[in-house]
């Protein structure tokens, strides 16, 4: 979150991906850092182990989510 | 009476606001950040591919950190603004 | 169990007589496990004038949480843990050693991996306030280094929140996230000190912390000689299983007295023996790489600079400054350990304790690696 914080910080629309495991993990940092606008996109964990189709699968569940943070109408999964 | 004490110190933070939304992402400069976790390149490579295929960027940019586990340089952070307008960037696991 | 974030004030509350304080403590989840001391006024002010007093003072914010350590909140997890004041000045360096950047505190308490902070001590200091850098040093047993570990537990957890579960997502965790505080054996090493082999003169006092597996016993009964011994500290370096082999960094070699004055008496040095360590230990790429049976492996924890053909030696770590040596232990007993660290996310700390003698120019000043010590 560290970074993406910067970069909205000095004006740039950062859409930042988290698995769902990590999601609690982010919303500490942001907090911390005062940022609490700052919603992830948040994509089933886990990420490191998966085949090729998986990723694709999870890029699928990323994708609306992140142009939705760019324009401003992205709701944080629960 | 007894006292009781809170030994977690508070966890105080200006609030931040967001940078400013945008309406529409075609002639923008998309940059992509990796973390270089495991993985983080695939997925965010599939995604690149999907965006290009909905929106006309002016230029999409890769970079990556050095390590995954720290904050990146203030350095690239600044040559992230300066060359583009939006960001993408994965991935926490 | 976790602690909610406190977004207010710290606060004091006032309990009927007759509450058990063991319990509310327990209950609060402010615990690591085992009982804490209550705190009491006195001890919090005796704690906080060891610290040099202003209370209200942030030594510095504790990821991942960014709680703000201040000096109370200092004074009051070291009461917790059953410190003395004296300890103080150990404790506060080692929480402003955590928390450099270099360290990436924030990283080690929420990596799946084991890593947990281990603190080294040196000179007068760690001496004077009775800490065992001898028999059973890692065990249990003393005051100082038992509450001294035990407080910079408490305070990532409490202060961190980095608690279990939580934002510490540790798969296994091990007990020296209890307490892992110790210092070097300098009475019994023929070695010059850490300290003064990084640049410190030996009446400065210090603090070493670096995010350290659990140590790895390393037997040998046999040899008497530096090549012998060191070979069984190298087979214990070389294996896949540790986090140096796939993700570089650092980590940290304790020789136990006997072994360290058979090596001495064979006129080696510090430098020698890390040289001889780095040298000898290592991986074959293809072991790291599973022989691309999973696909193919280039591993970018590794340096660049690292050839990863099949049988290219892997060091364990990219140079001999990277190995940590400290003597340590008992005079009986011909062992010695390897404690592996997290990798090259985290960097090993080294910085001095205040309240020490001062800048006594005693021996040779080594910087910028001039004097192989």
């Amino acid at each position: 979150m560290h970074d993406s914080i910067a970069l909205e910080s000095l004006g740039v629309p950062t859409a930042v991906i988290v698995t769902r495991t990590f999601l609690h993990e982010a919303r500490v940092q942001r907090a911390a850092l005062g940022m609490i606008g700052l919603a992830p996109v948040v994509i089933d964990h886990p990420l490191s182990s998966l085949t090729e189709d998986e990723i694709r699968g999870r890029a699928a569940q990323a994708l609306a989510q992140v142009e939705n943070v760019w324009h401003g109408t992205h709701a944080e999964p629960a | 009476m007894q006292p009781v004490y809170d030994p977690r110190g508070v966890v105080r933070a200006d609030e931040r606001p967001l940078s400013p939304r945008v309406k529409s992402l075609d002639g923008l400069r998309l940059a992509i950040l990796d973390n270089t976790k495991w993985n983080a390149n695939k997925l965010l490579r599939a995604l690149r591919e999907r965006l290009e295929e909905r929106h006309q960027f002016a230029s999409v940019s890769y970079y990556r950190k050095e390590s995954f586990s720290r904050f990146a340089a203030p350095a690239l952070i600044e040559r992230i603004r300066a060359e583009n307008d939006v960001a993408l960037t994965a991935v926490g696991d | 169990m976790s602690a909610q974030i406190a977004a207010d004030a710290p606060w004091v509350a006032s309990l009927p007589e007759g509450t058990d304080l063991v319990e509310w403590y327990f209950e609060r989840g402010f615990t690591d496990g085992l009982p804490v001391v209550p705190p009491t006024p006195e001890r919090i002010e005796a704690m906080v004038a060891a610290l040099g007093g202003d209370p209200e003072k942030v030594e510095c914010r504790v990821p991942p949480r960014w709680g703000a350590l201040t000096r109370h909140v200092l004074a009051v997890n070291m009461v917790m843990a059953g410190c003395k004041p004296e300890y103080a000045p150990v404790v506060r360096a080692a929480m402003l050693a955590l928390c450099e950047p270099a360290f990436n505190l924030n990283g080690v308490q929420a990596t799946t991996h084991v890593a947990c902070p281990l603190l080294v001590a040196n000179g007068p200091i760690a001496r004077g306030i009775g800490m065992n850098g001898g028999c059973n040093a890692f065990g249990s047993g003393n005051r100082a280094n038992a509450t001294i570990g035990r407080a910079i537990r408490l305070i990532l957890l409490n202060v961190g929140g980095g608690w279990p579960g939580d934002l510490d997502k540790s798969t296994l965790g091990h007990p020296g996230k209890y307490t892992y505080a110790v210092c070097e054996n300098e009475p019994a090493s023929p070695f010059a000190p850490y300290h003064v082999e990084k640049g410190f003169s030996a009446e400065d006092s210090t603090v070493f912390v670096m995010a350290a597996e659990a140590p790895h016993s390393v037997t040998n009964h046999v040899a008497n000689d530096p090549q012998g011994i060191l070979d069984s500290v190298c087979s214990a370096m070389s294996t896949i299983a540790h986090n140096n082999a796939v993700s570089s960094g650092h980590c940290a070699v304790v020789l136990g007295p006997e072994h360290a004055a058979a090596i001495a008496r064979h006129g080696w040095t510090r430098h020698d023996i890390r040289s001889y360590l780095w040298m000898y230990s290592g991986n074959k790429f293809r072991e790291i790489a599973f022989d691309h049976r999973y696909g193919k492996v280039y591993n970018r924890n590794l340096p660049v600079w690292y050839r990863r053909d099949p049988d290219s030696r892997i060091p364990i770590v990219p140079s001999s400054d990277n190995i940590h040596l400290f003597v340590i232990g008992g005079e009986a007993g011909r062992f010695s350990a390897f404690i592996p660290g997290w990798g090259h996310m985290s960097s090993p700390v080294l910085r001095e304790i205040e309240g020490g003698a001062g800048p006594a120019q005693v021996g040779p000043r080594c910087v910028d690696g001039t004097c192989y010590l």
